[in-house]
């Protein structure tokens, strides 16, 4: 299904330079196309039957980020996934401008108005010609994209502290500690309360 | 908190122009009860009516995704959990699932049924809290006590199995963690047959109560069309009249095996695509899970309940795209694996996400009330949309 689709999207969409990508062992195919095309290829492919956009998702790579489109044909049941590469650009701070672009398929189908919102939100990508482009899961304030390999959790929000050191409840932890120093050989209790140190060796063992 | 807006230049009720007024921001929730759950809608109304809903998410948002990209995956389940905590049974399955499909691993017979058994069982407690907490949005108290008090029932069994009432952790990757004996499969049949009894029951002093269908017929009308551009599933769309089910369009598990019916909205009672019949699709789903439930008893055979899965579990290097018909609609878990440990990145697709983000186009020209109808007639858990 993929070569197919592919052979026909190079003659209807030029310069989207479909690749198929086959897995190694195991999992799904896919095809990768130019990001700058991703507009013209969805229309395409909606014309071919893919009528539901079921997901939008991103993947940061240390070079790049990969765009991937989840489309689904409800008629014929078959579903295919679409992936475009996009520079990382400069993904600290709050502004639309340094992040990578690309043309939002909000006019294509109506369901990525939401995943686009969901994937700037959490990848920092700007998707040019989106109705609406917020932060949709967190604050519209915040700053940074989390889901971005190299985010760091903020030590500061707003002239908040995060995590102030009165606020973290040291009884649970002492709570854990004293299980293990009360319970002396986890292994004679039960055999679910193992210590992590007796983890360890098993793990050892198993060749790892 | 409010505001006065610029009037718009026309507002429509129906087909019907009404004398334009003063817009006026009221903001739904996140502590209304009528949103069930940390929802905040800003409506803008025209007196009684919706002009324009803007649905506001993320104020139970945990970055589920982000804290998997740290957990080995059998950590992961419990915070599949978390998710749908109205389902938890049918997320651990779809993730577990997913898993075994990268890594081949054969589940025993026996672990498959319990799997279907309680999946099913979790579908009726789901659309139980459903058909519950519609009610009191219709103004029918007394259901919620009853379907409090069935769901109790499943949920004691759950408790049994898994130690916990909600989020179980109980389907694990290869199995499920531990056995049914024949005592409790005794229970879940006499469960059964109560409770088909006593589901005509309440159907009956609910869905064909005049003022509920009064309140709920003709009211947050989806089109096909509009499903699939948004891309609905589950209930919803099948309440518009698409026969589309995963259990039977795409099997996984055993499904295959299994005789029973999709349940499609026919618009008895008002439009195809209303409120009522989303109400229908999920009753009608009940007595079909029971249907499969009695099966799951007839055909169960003795045996392990855990597959062969390595101490250390590492997923081969790929990509793998994978959904399930969960009670909510259908539910996606794209994982991407480079080899290690912990999942490279793992992306779930939830239904409620999409079926949120057609309020826009689902409220105006709405009466408030029939809003609070429309939002819980598309049942949504803010657990799986936020993650």
């Amino acid at each position: 299904m993929h070569n197919e689709l592919s052979s026909k999207l190079a003659s209807l969409v030029s310069g989207s330079n479909p690749v198929v990508n086959t897995p190694a062992t195991v999992g799904d195919s896919s095809i990768t196309v130019e990001a700058a095309t991703i507009l013209e290829v969805c229309k395409a492919l909606k014309s071919e039957g893919f009528n539901v956009c079921q997901c939008i998702t991103a993947t940061d790579y240390a070079d790049r980020i990969e765009l991937t489109y989840i489309l689904a044909d409800f008629t014929k049941n078959l579903e295919i996934l679409v992936k475009a590469n996009l520079g990382r650009g400069d993904g600290n701070g709050n502004n639309k401008e340094t992040l990578p672009k690309i043309n939002s398929v909000v006019s294509v189908w109506n369901a990525a108005n939401f995943l686009e919102r969901e994937c700037y939100d959490m990848m920092g990508i700007n998707f040019v010609g989106h109705p609406d482009l917020r932060r949709i899961l967190t604050p519209d304030d915040w700053q940074g994209y989390p889901l971005r390999r190299d985010y760091i959790v903020q030590e500061k929000y707003l002239d908040m502290v995060v995590n102030p050191a009165h606020k973290i409840n040291s009884a649970d932890h002492m709570f854990g500690k004293n299980l293990k120093v009360e319970i002396g050989d986890p292994k004679k209790v039960s055999a679910s309360w193992k210590s992590n140190d007796a983890d360890e060796i098993e793990d050892a063992k198993d060749g790892e | 908190m409010s505001s006065h807006h610029e009037p718009e230049d026309k507002i429509l009720l129906g087909d019907q122009e009404i004398i334009k007024s003063d817009l006026l921001t009221l903001n739904m929730g996140p502590q209304h009860p009528a949103t069930h759950g940390v929802l905040r809608v800003e409506i803008k109304t025209d007196s009684e009516i919706v002009v324009d809903a803007i649905p506001h998410i993320g104020y139970l948002h945990r970055c589920f995704e982000k804290h998997v990209e740290h957990l080995d995956y059998r950590g992961v389940i419990p915070y599949v959990d978390r998710m749908d905590y109205l389902g938890a049974m049918s997320m651990e399955w779809g993730y577990a699932l997913t898993i075994e499909k990268m890594l081949g691993t054969e589940v025993p017979k026996r672990a498959e049924y319990i799997r279907i058994l309680v999946a099913e069982l979790q579908r009726i407690a789901s659309h139980l809290v459903y058909f519950g907490t519609y009610g009191i949005d219709m103004g029918a108290f007394t259901t919620f006590l009853y379907c409090f008090q069935d769901r109790e029932e499943i949920l004691r069994l759950f408790e049994e199995l898994s130690g916990a009432r909600m989020l179980y952790n109980y389907v694990w990757i290869g199995g499920v963690w531990n056995d049914i004996n024949d005592d409790q499969l005794n229970r879940v049949k006499n469960f059964c047959d109560r409770f088909e009894g006593e589901l005509k029951k309440y159907h009956q002093l609910v869905g064909e109560n005049k003022i509920f269908i009064e309140r709920t017929a003709h009211v947050g009308v989806l089109t096909k069309e509009q499903c699939f551009d948004y891309g609905a599933t589950g209930p919803v769309l099948r309440g518009s009249g698409v026969n589309w089910d995963l259990r039977k369009n795409r099997p996984y598990g055993m499904y295959e095996k299994f005789d029973f019916d999709v349940i499609v909205g026919k618009g008895e009672k008002g439009t195809v695509g209303d409120c009522w019949d989303r109400y229908y699709v999920r009753i009608y789903e009940m007595f079909e899970s029971i249907k499969i439930i009695r099966q799951v008893l007839e055909g169960i055979e003795e045996g392990p309940v855990m597959g062969k899965v390595s101490k250390i579990i590492k997923v081969p290097a790929g990509e793998i795209y994978m959904r399930t018909e969960c009670p909510r609609g259908e539910l996606g878990y794209h994982l991407i694996s480079d080899g290690g440990k912990t999942p490279y990145r793992l992306k779930v697709k939830s239904s409620c996400f999409t079926h949120v983000s057609m309020l826009p186009i689902l409220a105006p020209g709405q009466m408030v009330a029939d809003l609070v109808a429309t939002i819980g007639s598309i049942d949504i858990v803010l657990g799986e949309i936020d993650r």
